[in-house]
């Protein structure tokens, strides 16, 4: 579980958000919304631990982000994917080297494994033999799809995605909504920040969400398989 | 997190330079090796010197062979001596005819008018003056030793040159390790800026990166050891190769078997030892400077 508690923050001199209160359960599927230029991106970071947010504080499992002990807050990132809203495309690098640096952030995954579950993450992502493609080469909806297929290659526990939905184009939309949905059935938290909600995923509580400053917080059903 | 695959980072992400570069360090640690091997089994100038220099005990005329020869044995158990060996007046005259033909009237009818004589060869580690002049004193003392001839003002200009070509030669390895140095850390530089987004990458997952940096100069140490070791047992067995080729390479450096004995063993050995460390320190020092840099 993830928590945020009184939480504010300031850019160039002027306070995007404080005290803001955000709950974030294991095994939930999150939306923050809001429009451009609010801090969903900070937000993102500050619930990483990332940046120190200028009031209030993030606990993790427990643990304290920012007060806690550094090794701590270190070993909740490195259980937690984030697929950014853009990432440098590195000349000469291929897809292969952002499994392989996935890989060494993570968990060791066995060589027989690495193979299939790569080849597995690219076809659900709907680029299969895409390995050696330069990431250069790829446009702003393959470059969204092939980062998630990255992060999801380590299995994070947490999953932090910016503007994933909106990059990754509306054909996607649907699929990522099952995938996320699947995931927090194993007991993972998505959180996703994005300007709108989609429009064919469904809310609890309403399709207005709930308002936390700036932003709306919006809580994606995931309905619980029925034992047979 | 996986624990080695940190040290070999920068190869799986850019094999191509870092095979490059392996290439050139090998080239390096070859030169490196070959200059640090010469230089231990040559001591510089030592081995030559002391090759051609020998410092003779005269004996008095009275001196009987088996004295003679124990005089040898004496000085050759003194630290620092690598052979004495007892020439009798007979061996003595012979060598003087070679040397100056037509001579024999000289000869008496009661026998050689030389006197008998120890040759004493210092080791090439200890051609010093300190090491020569204990030696004579000790040999200077005996009654049955008329004489020391070791070359007096010569030696000691000999000598004095000596320091200063050994000096060099010293200097001239320490300006090599210097700029293979330089240039290890300028290729852990730009690895490491090349590779700073990948770096990113991995920080914003959690990974330290005082352990990126330490993963990596791991990797870089181990490495450079490997390459050196090789590069070192490459440059022996071409000074193996040159020696059976090339008779005064093995006089001016000595024999490149020497190499395989204790004594040199363990220089060697600390030289690995130190390439790796330096290849480390290269690789902490370039990956500083490329965070340094960003910022």
């Amino acid at each position: 579980m993830i928590e945020a508690f009184h939480v504010g923050a300031v850019s160039r001199d002027r306070t995007l958000w404080d005290g803001l209160d955000m709950a974030f359960d294991d095994g939930e599927v999150c939306v923050v919304t809001g429009p451009a230029g609010c801090g969903k991106s900070l937000l993102l970071r500050v619930l990483r631990g990332e940046r120190r947010p200028d009031a209030g504080d993030v606990v993790a499992g427990g643990v304290s982000l920012y007060r806690g002990v550094p090794e701590e807050a270190g070993a909740f990132r490195a259980a937690s994917g984030v697929v950014p809203e853009s990432f440098p495309s590195v000349a000469g690098r291929s897809v292969r080297d952002l499994f392989l640096l996935s890989e060494t952030a993570g968990e060791r995954v066995p060589a027989k494994e690495r193979k299939e579950r790569r080849e597995e993450l690219l076809s659900l992502m709907g680029m299969p033999g895409a390995l050696d493609w330069k990431l250069s080469s790829l446009s702003v909806t393959e470059r969204a799809r092939v980062a998630l297929a990255a992060e999801l290659f380590r299995g994070p526990k947490y999953l932090f995605a910016d503007m994933l939905i909106a990059n990754a184009g509306c054909e996607w939309t649907d699929m990522l909504g099952g995938l996320f949905r699947a995931l927090a059935r194993e007991g993972k938290t998505v959180v996703l920040a994005e300007r709108i909600f989609p429009e064919r995923w469904k809310a609890r509580g309403g399709e207005e969400g709930t308002a936390k400053g700036p932003f709306r917080l919006f809580r994606i059903a995931v309905p619980r398989e029925s034992a047979a | 997190m996986s624990g080695f695959s940190l040290w070999w980072i920068d190869g799986k992400l850019l094999p191509g330079a870092f095979l490059r570069e392996a290439a050139g360090r090998f080239f390096l640690l070859l030169l490196l090796g070959a200059y640090f091997a010469a230089m231990l089994l040559s001591g510089g100038m030592n081995r030559y010197l002391s090759e051609r220099w020998a410092v003779t005990a005269v004996l008095r005329p009275s001196v009987t062979d088996v004295e003679g020869e124990g005089i040898a044995k004496k000085a050759a158990g003194l630290p620092g001596v690598r052979s004495a060996v007892y020439k009798d007046p007979e061996a003595s005259w012979k060598e003087f005819l070679e040397a100056y033909p037509g001579l024999e009237t000289l000869r008496t009818a009661g026998g050689t008018p030389l006197p008998g004589y120890v040759e004493i060869r210092m080791r090439p580690d200890r051609f010093a003056e300190a090491d020569l002049r204990a030696m004579e004193s000790v040999l200077a003392a005996l009654p049955e030793v008329e004489k020391i001839l070791s070359g007096g003002e010569i030696l000691k200009g000999l000598l004095r040159v000596n320091l200063w070509v050994n000096a060099l030669f010293r200097a001239g390895f320490g300006i090599l390790a210097a700029v293979t140095f330089m240039l290890f850390f300028l290729q852990e530089k730009g690895r490491a800026t090349a590779l700073s987004g990948d770096f990113d990458f991995l920080r914003d997952r959690g990974i330290p990166s005082r352990r990126i940096a330490l993963s990596r100069a791991a990797g870089a140490a181990l490495a450079a050891g490997i390459l050196s070791l090789a590069a070192t047992a490459a440059s022996v067995s071409v000074l193996f190769l040159l020696e059976a080729r090339l008779p005064l390479l093995r006089r001016v450096i000595g024999s490149a078997g020497e190499i395989l004995t204790l004594p040199f063993l363990v220089p060697l050995a600390l030289f690995l030892l130190a390439a790796a460390a330096f290849s480390g320190g290269a690789s902490l020092l370039g990956w500083r400077a490329a965070q340094s840099r960003r910022k």
